[in-house]
């Protein structure tokens, strides 16, 4: 199963398959129309969304469509398939910064362009702090959002405010900052795809560096008439991880000699690379798994004095999961997984690998963890609570609609006696990718065969427990 | 030598003026439609919206709700509540068995010309206060019709 030159022993890391070379999916792709038609039905999907998430109030959430589409479908189907599958691609046709985008370039599908002076953008276009030009801030903001998660995801109006404070906070920095400043730094969404779409089996690279290495004017980072020069502030020529590329296509537009494509690989291939890794990254890898846990916990598992205290029944009880869910995220987590870094560094005996850099490099095995846990913890929204999907579209504002004719199905849930077999699935699988890059980032670490042998055990006894432990939480 | 540059000129005026067209019937249009469609659908009548929750956590609101005599209304019970209620007036034969948390059930009614109040309440076991889950639907004269 080890070798370091496949996944999971069986598919070769170089394998790519460029989806850019059949002309109609190039051709998708240099269009303006993408993602723009997609972006508008997908603002029409968020203005029904927002509309009834505001009418709902402070009601049970169970027949908002607001709640429903958001919380049971978006989320379910970004962590199933956009994620693992499509890498950022919600970032593509999220709709929340369109405003803000619209105020900098003053135009929705053309482009302002001025031969001497490039692109053109309204706004004040000042540059982030160096300092905060990584995911800290996204990480104390998502943690922060699970706080109020008893708000957000079963009061109507509590997804209304999530939501909302988004699109003015993406509006405001847009203003003031430039490009896609908010998406890169500050959306509390934007930060997990980034960690997880290193996992994800598509990618946006170049065809062939020697064009980009010959070719001066580098529309993709300058823009051009055609199109922007790259909005997430990259330079796409040099792409090597899927980080913070946002897929929106916008180097596909610019680049005069579509270099540019869009591929198919094995999952998990950016998480070997071995560039821009840093702590922010190993945290938000900690604090997503310690969601995920403490999700499942108060939101699946039976304990009801933990559903109280999430749900403000009390404020000592409430603060207390403040208080535990951060020392748990922040703290436990990270310690737990450092001593087991710590066992595996002095088990390899005398090397010139920081500890630092070992912990920060191991961390990345956490992704295809703590991915199978969400996928995990969405069987659990999915099958029980999907019916409640066809009620809602039937019946969008809770006015006694029934457009679909759909409006008076009961909530009925399927498969759920499945449930724990595709949770079980879902572990075991995670667990084997993880097991697989935890031995391939043990020898990008050490190199040495005989160190990675004696460095990598406790990091994979360090797998195999986390798996173990979320199973029996998940089916226990 | 690269090969030949490719790039595509973006949309003109009328491509601009399709993508504004575009927005503003995801956004304003479709608030704007669904606003006139529930007018249209409620255009005979008028909508009395009734919220359903235990009665220590604020009980049916409004408890008193005054309709003139002969006036069409769609009442909308909406259970705002985590836990199930149900809704009836017996005097008016109109009752639902439950209504789930989140959800809303409507029932059309012509008030009747005579009689002065009725009575409405839960008709499920919600909560220990159950029993207080009620209100009062009072009848006043056609001419205060709205």
């Amino acid at each position: 199963m080890f070798r370091t030159d496949r996944v999971l022993g069986l598919l070769p890391l170089d394998w790519r398959l460029e989806l850019t070379r059949y002309p109609i999916v190039r051709q998708l792709l240099k269009s303006r129309w993408m993602p723009f038609l997609l972006l508008a039905f997908n603002l029409f999907m968020f203005t029904v969304i927002l509309m009834a998430a505001w009418i709902g109030g402070v009601g049970a959430g169970n027949y908002n469509f607001g709640i429903m589409i958001i919380w049971i479908l978006w989320w379910v189907v970004l962590m199933m398939i956009l994620v693992p599958g499509l890498s950022r691609f919600w970032c593509t046709v999220c709709p929340l910064p369109l405003v803000g985008e619209w105020l900098q370039r003053l135009t929705l599908v053309g482009v302002r362009h001025d031969p001497k002076k490039g692109n053109l953008f309204a706004g004040f276009k000042k540059r982030w702090p160096k300092s905060l030009s990584n995911m800290w801030v996204m990480n104390f903001l998502f943690l922060g959002t699970t706080f109020f998660s008893a708000f957000f995801t079963t009061r109507p109006v509590g997804t209304f405010v999530l939501l909302f404070s988004i699109i003015i906070l993406s509006i405001v920095l847009s203003v003031i900052y430039h490009k896609r400043t908010f998406c890169l730094y500050v959306c509390p969404i934007s930060g997990f795809q980034a960690l997880y779409s290193n996992f994800a089996m598509t990618e946006v690279r170049v065809k062939d560096p020697t064009i980009c290495r010959d070719h001066k004017s580098k529309g993709c980072v300058v823009g051009n008439a055609s199109g922007y020069g790259c909005p997430w502030l990259l330079l796409p020529y040099k792409f090597t991880r899927n980080t913070y590329c946002g897929m929106c296509f916008e180097c596909f537009k610019t680049c005069e000699y579509d270099n540019m494509a869009l591929n198919l690989r094995p999952p998990g291939t950016d998480l070997l690379v071995d560039e821009g890794r840093h702590l922010d990254e190993a945290y938000k890898a900690f604090i997503m798994l310690g969601i995920a846990v403490t999700f499942f916990v108060t939101m699946q598992g039976p304990w009801g004095f933990l559903k109280d205290w999430v749900n403000m029944a009390t404020l000592p009880g409430y603060f207390a999961f403040i208080a535990l869910h951060a020392a748990w995220c922040l703290v436990v987590i990270p310690a737990i997984f450092l001593a087991f870094v710590w066992w595996g560094h002095r088990r390899a005996g005398p090397c010139e690998v920081p500890l630092k850099k070992a912990y920060i490099n191991f961390s990345y095995t956490l992704v295809p963890l703590g991915l199978a846990a969400w996928v995990a913890f969405s069987w659990g929204i999915i099958l029980p609570n999907g019916s409640y999907l066809l009620h809602t579209l039937s019946d969008p504002f809770a006015w006694g609609w029934n457009l679909l004719g759909t409006a008076r199905v009961p909530w009925t849930p399927v498969f759920t006696g499945l449930m724990p077999w595709l949770e079980i699935g879902t572990m075991v699988v995670g667990l084997l990718f993880a097991l697989d890059f935890a031995y391939k980032l043990a020898v990008q670490t050490y190199r040495e065969p005989a160190v990675v042998n004696r460095a990598v055990f406790p990091m994979l006894l360090f797998l195999t427990l986390a798996t173990a432990g979320l199973t029996w939480l998940f089916i226990g | 030598m690269p090969p030949e540059p490719k790039l595509q000129p973006p949309p003109g005026r009328w491509g601009s003026v399709l993508a504004w067209v575009l927005v503003l019937a995801a956004s304003v249009f479709t608030i704007a439609a669904a606003l006139l469609y529930e007018r249209g659908r409620t255009a005979d009548r008028r909508i009395v919206e009734i919220r359903a929750q235990a009665p220590e956590k604020g009980n049916f609101y409004p408890q008193r709700i005054e309709l003139a005599a002969g006036e069409r209304v769609r009442l909308r019970v909406r259970n705002v509540d985590t836990v199930g209620h149900g809704f009836a007036i017996p005097a008016l034969n109109v009752g639902i068995a439950e209504i789930k948390p989140g959800e809303v059930a409507l029932f059309d009614i012509t008030v009747p010309e005579q009689g002065s109040e009725y009575e409405f309440f839960c008709t499920v076991w919600c909560s220990q206060d159950h029993m207080q889950m009620r209100g009062r639907l009072a009848v006043l004269p056609a001419q205060a019709r709205r």
